[in-house]
């Protein structure tokens, strides 16, 4: 809330103390575009609170370019059998604290990933809640059987970051969830993390201090066991405002800043001091519609009902929307319309898909088929902080809609509240994004689109409560293929599924643009990340 | 942005607590008023506005709320630049494609609206409980004073921000919240007038004369002690206009898809360092032009109804 009145000042004292550039070599100044709401790495599973969790803790492996898993804390791994994995754990790494790294640790952070009374949504814990046991043959080695087939394990573990299980008192840890694990302790919170003292992990860098709404500064992690970043110190300073973080960036302040505006590209470009570059993402921005509910809060419709639960009601939706008009006007050129839930090129997407057709005319038609000529009344929640230009897309699809007699208001909210809002079930009509990571198509279809089932850990962010057996039965057997060809054909046919039912209503995929001054270089990540241990030191 | 400091001092209350009646005191007064032309030019201004704001749609060529009337195609068009229809954007347009001069009067008449309302009711609830305590006494006196110092002890931007945070955004709710802040100083000033007023003898006649407490209170000493709180009020019109621009700048005030003055200028926050200045500058000089008016015709009001000076 307070954000924008904090640039303010902040544009006004850049004015005065321009030209207070901090080239100490050594230290990396970042302008973020979203602050992370926790370091707790089990919070909430949302991009800048993953991307500062990479900074300071590992895990056991890690996503390479294509998204395939990598060694990072596990050595190696392989399957025994369709439900058993074996991973073979580093010996030679520590904590920042100074403790060894072993598999009670691991097993530690699963514990604490079901024991976690602060999670928002199921971070973490669509992963463990699927493991029937996990063993520790020796102090490097893990056997994890599981309850479902999960062929992508090591992808899955991929975003399980690892804690140490000094920050709680406790005994023999075992994965024994009914009794605690063997912690006797109380297990740690939110807030233990964020003012650091459980904030221990084996990532490249360990918290200095976290203050919310200020900044959040690191250091290197000099026993860190991989490849020593460039930098000593990393400070990253939220500023969500456009203009005030580019400002940021010319006047010196920072030495480089996540998502400059689009708009602003051409300044960046006429000015030599500066370079940026820019990686087409994995993130959709999608509507989510509740059709789980007959009776919506947000929805004024004549007879009562819920309209979103008609299928050309949403097929109206989608063809009422001008998505390159989005990306050409609001977007500056720099996203891609998105016919789909994944990028073309990722696992499991449709390869080249139908493009959604830009057509009022026939979506009042197929309003007035449905038995809403008239249209409907509805509120249109949104983020204004969060996604690149969210309010600006959010005004536009309002715009969109009311053309063709929905008359849609839209209220747009600072993240915090629209994620805690969303998951208590409290919208009708919403727009989210989402960056695929590990699994492909899979990583969408199974946190948003499948029937929420938290035992198995899927559905977890379907907060609209789409439900369709047919598609669930596919993407639950694809989930649990092991044979990757067939994965790939299910997913596909899934993914056909969810677009034909439009039980989601993809927009388009964000790209990503990062800025830097000369003398620090960076290539850009399709998942959006901003990682300063990959922030290199170039040569002047 | 901050409100400004409003809150007359205790000389100030004193000297205005004449009544206005035809009297040589009140010839002074307005020939005080008419002989300060930049008077006169607020007042020009403020009426000019005012009737702008009654007849919108003569002057508007876009009804900026209505989101079938303007496209996302004419984004982000610099002013004087022609829409495909053949529509002039005089002002340029902002980033959903608004004209912005439509987008400035609609705003300029929220800001008046919310300014003119939220100051009636607060002065309405302010007098009342000023007006109670003071003639009451008391405990309850004691209570509702200290109910008006807990509210004056807050920052009023920080009170309005938790309650729209709470009860969500809209003019009605940006109004509640102004009122929330600012009752309390009318309060404060209504009480130290009545006060004063209570002890002089035509109260004390009325008494005797066995006149009820509530008529003494509301037909003799409010109407004797009303001056300095209506003087107050006129300053109050232009805070509660800065307030709501504030709120609606920061984020928390009006609907995005209904731009008050506060909310454009906010929205082309984002596009000054791309260009685009026409988004932020001519709604801010349209605020500033409002709440310059106010502010000077208050001020000069408070001057003039100072028989000390001269």
């Amino acid at each position: 809330m307070n954000y924008k009145k904090t640039q303010a000042c902040a544009v006004a004292a850049l004015a005065t103390a321009l030209g207070a550039t901090s080239l100490s070599a050594q230290e990396l100044t970042i302008g973020l575009s979203s602050e992370p709401t926790a370091v707790d790495p089990h919070y909430h599973d949302l991009t800048p609170n993953n991307q500062l969790g990479m900074h300071i803790y590992s895990m056991l492996a890690t996503p390479d370019a294509n998204l395939m898993a990598q060694p990072e804390l596990a050595t190696s791994w392989e399957a025994e059998d369709d439900n058993t994995w074996v991973f073979k754990l580093r010996e030679d790494v520590k904590f920042s604290d100074g403790t060894d790294f072993d598999a009670s640790d691991v097993i530690f952070t699963f514990c604490r990933v079901m024991n976690n009374e602060s999670a928002i949504g199921s971070t973490g814990s669509s992963v463990v809640s699927n493991f029937e046991s996990v063993e520790a043959p020796d102090p490097h080695t893990l056997r994890i059987k599981t309850k479902q087939v999960e062929p992508i394990m090591p992808e899955m573990l991929a975003g399980v970051p690892i804690i140490s299980d000094s920050i709680v008192e406790h005994d023999d840890i075992t994965f024994d969830l009914p009794n605690d694990c063997g912690v006797t302790g109380t297990w740690p919170s939110i807030d233990d993390f964020n003012v650091g003292e459980a904030a221990v992990g084996t990532g490249p860098f360990k918290l200095e201090k976290f203050s919310k709404g200020a900044e959040i500064s690191l250091m290197r992690n000099e026993i860190y066991f991989g490849t020593q970043p460039d930098w000593e110190t990393v400070t990253f300073v939220p500023v969500p405002s456009d203009g005030p973080r580019l400002a940021g960036l010319l006047s010196g302040d920072y030495d480089m800043i996540e998502s400059p505006a689009a708009r602003d590209v051409a300044q960046i470009e006429e000015n030599e001091a500066f370079e940026y570059v820019s990686t087409p993402s994995n993130r959709v921005i999608f509507l989510q519609m509740d059709i789980g509910r007959g009776d919506s809060p947000f929805i004024t419709t004549e007879d009562g009902s819920n309209p979103f639960q008609d299928v050309r009601v949403r097929q109206a939706i989608s063809m009422a929307i001008d998505r390159q008009a989005i990306v050409d006007r609001i977007m500056d050129g720099l996203a891609r319309p998105a016919y789909q839930f994944i990028p073309d090129e990722m696992f499991g997407a449709i390869p080249s898909p139908a493009p959604m057709e830009y057509n009022p005319e026939k979506a009042k038609e197929l309003l007035a088929e449905a038995g809403y000529p008239d249209g409907f009344k509805v509120t249109f929640h949104a983020t204004n902080d969060r996604y690149i230009n969210d309010s600006q897309i959010a005004q536009a699809v309002a715009q969109f809609l009311t053309r063709v007699g929905i008359e849609t208001e839209l209220d747009a909210m600072t993240r915090s509240m629209f994620f805690s809002r969303r998951s208590g079930r409290e919208f009708s009509f919403s727009m989210g994004g989402w960056a695929s990571s590990e699994g492909g198509a899979a990583s969408f279809l199974r946190q948003y689109a499948v029937t929420t089932d938290d035992a198995r850990g899927v559905g977890g962010s379907n907060y609209g409560d789409w439900s369709d057996p047919e598609f669930d039965a596919f993407v639950l057997e694809a989930i649990s293929t092991v044979d990757e060809t067939k994965r790939s054909e299910l997913l596909q046919q899934a993914e056909q599924m969810a677009v034909d039912k439009l039980g989601f209503i993809p927009l388009h995929f964000e790209s990503t643009l990062w800025a830097f001054r000369k003398g620090v270089s960076y290539d850009g990540r399709a998942d959006q990340f901003t990682l300063a241990y990959q922030v290199e030191r170039a040569t002047e | 942005m901050a409100a400004p400091n409003t809150r007359l001092d205790r000389d100030e209350i004193v000297a205005v607590r004449q009544p206005l009646t035809n009297t040589p005191q009140r010839r002074a007064m307005l020939g005080k008023l008419k002989r300060r032309p930049s008077v006169r030019n607020s007042l020009i201004a403020l009426l000019v506005i005012t009737l702008i704001g009654l007849c919108l749609p003569f002057f508007a060529q876009q009804d900026p709320y209505d989101l079938t009337s303007f496209s996302v195609m004419d984004n982000r068009m610099p002013p004087m630049s022609e829409s495909f229809d053949g529509m002039v954007f005089w002002l340029g347009t902002d980033g959903q494609g608004r004209d912005m001069l439509s987008a400035i009067l609609y705003g300029m008449r929220i800001s008046l609206l919310v300014g003119l309302v939220s100051t009636a009711l607060a002065l309405i609830i302010g007098v009342s409980v000023g007006l109670v305590a003071a003639v009451l006494g008391g405990r309850i006196e004691a209570l509702l004073m200290r109910l008006v110092d807990f509210v004056l002890g807050f920052p009023s931007i920080l009170v309005a921000l938790v309650l729209l945070a709470m009860i969500g955004r809209g003019v009605d709710k940006v109004i509640l919240a102004i009122v929330m802040v600012q009752w309390a100083n009318y309060a404060r000033i209504m009480r130290s007038s009545a006060l004063s007023e209570r002890r002089k003898e035509y109260v004390e006649a009325a008494h005797n004369l066995g006149y009820s407490t509530g008529r003494v209170m509301f037909r003799h000493v409010m109407p004797n002690s009303l001056s300095a709180v209506l003087v107050l009020a006129t300053v109050q019109i232009a805070s509660a206009i800065t307030l709501e621009a504030t709120l609606s700048f920061l984020g928390v005030g009006v609907p995005v898809t209904e731009p008050s003055l506060g909310l454009l200028v906010a929205n082309g926050f984002d596009y000054l360092m791309s260009g685009a200045y026409w988004i932020s500058f001519y709604p801010g000089i349209a605020l500033l032009i409002l709440i310059f008016s106010l502010n000077l015709v208050g001020d000069r009001l408070r001057t003039a109804l100072d028989p000390k000076r001269s």
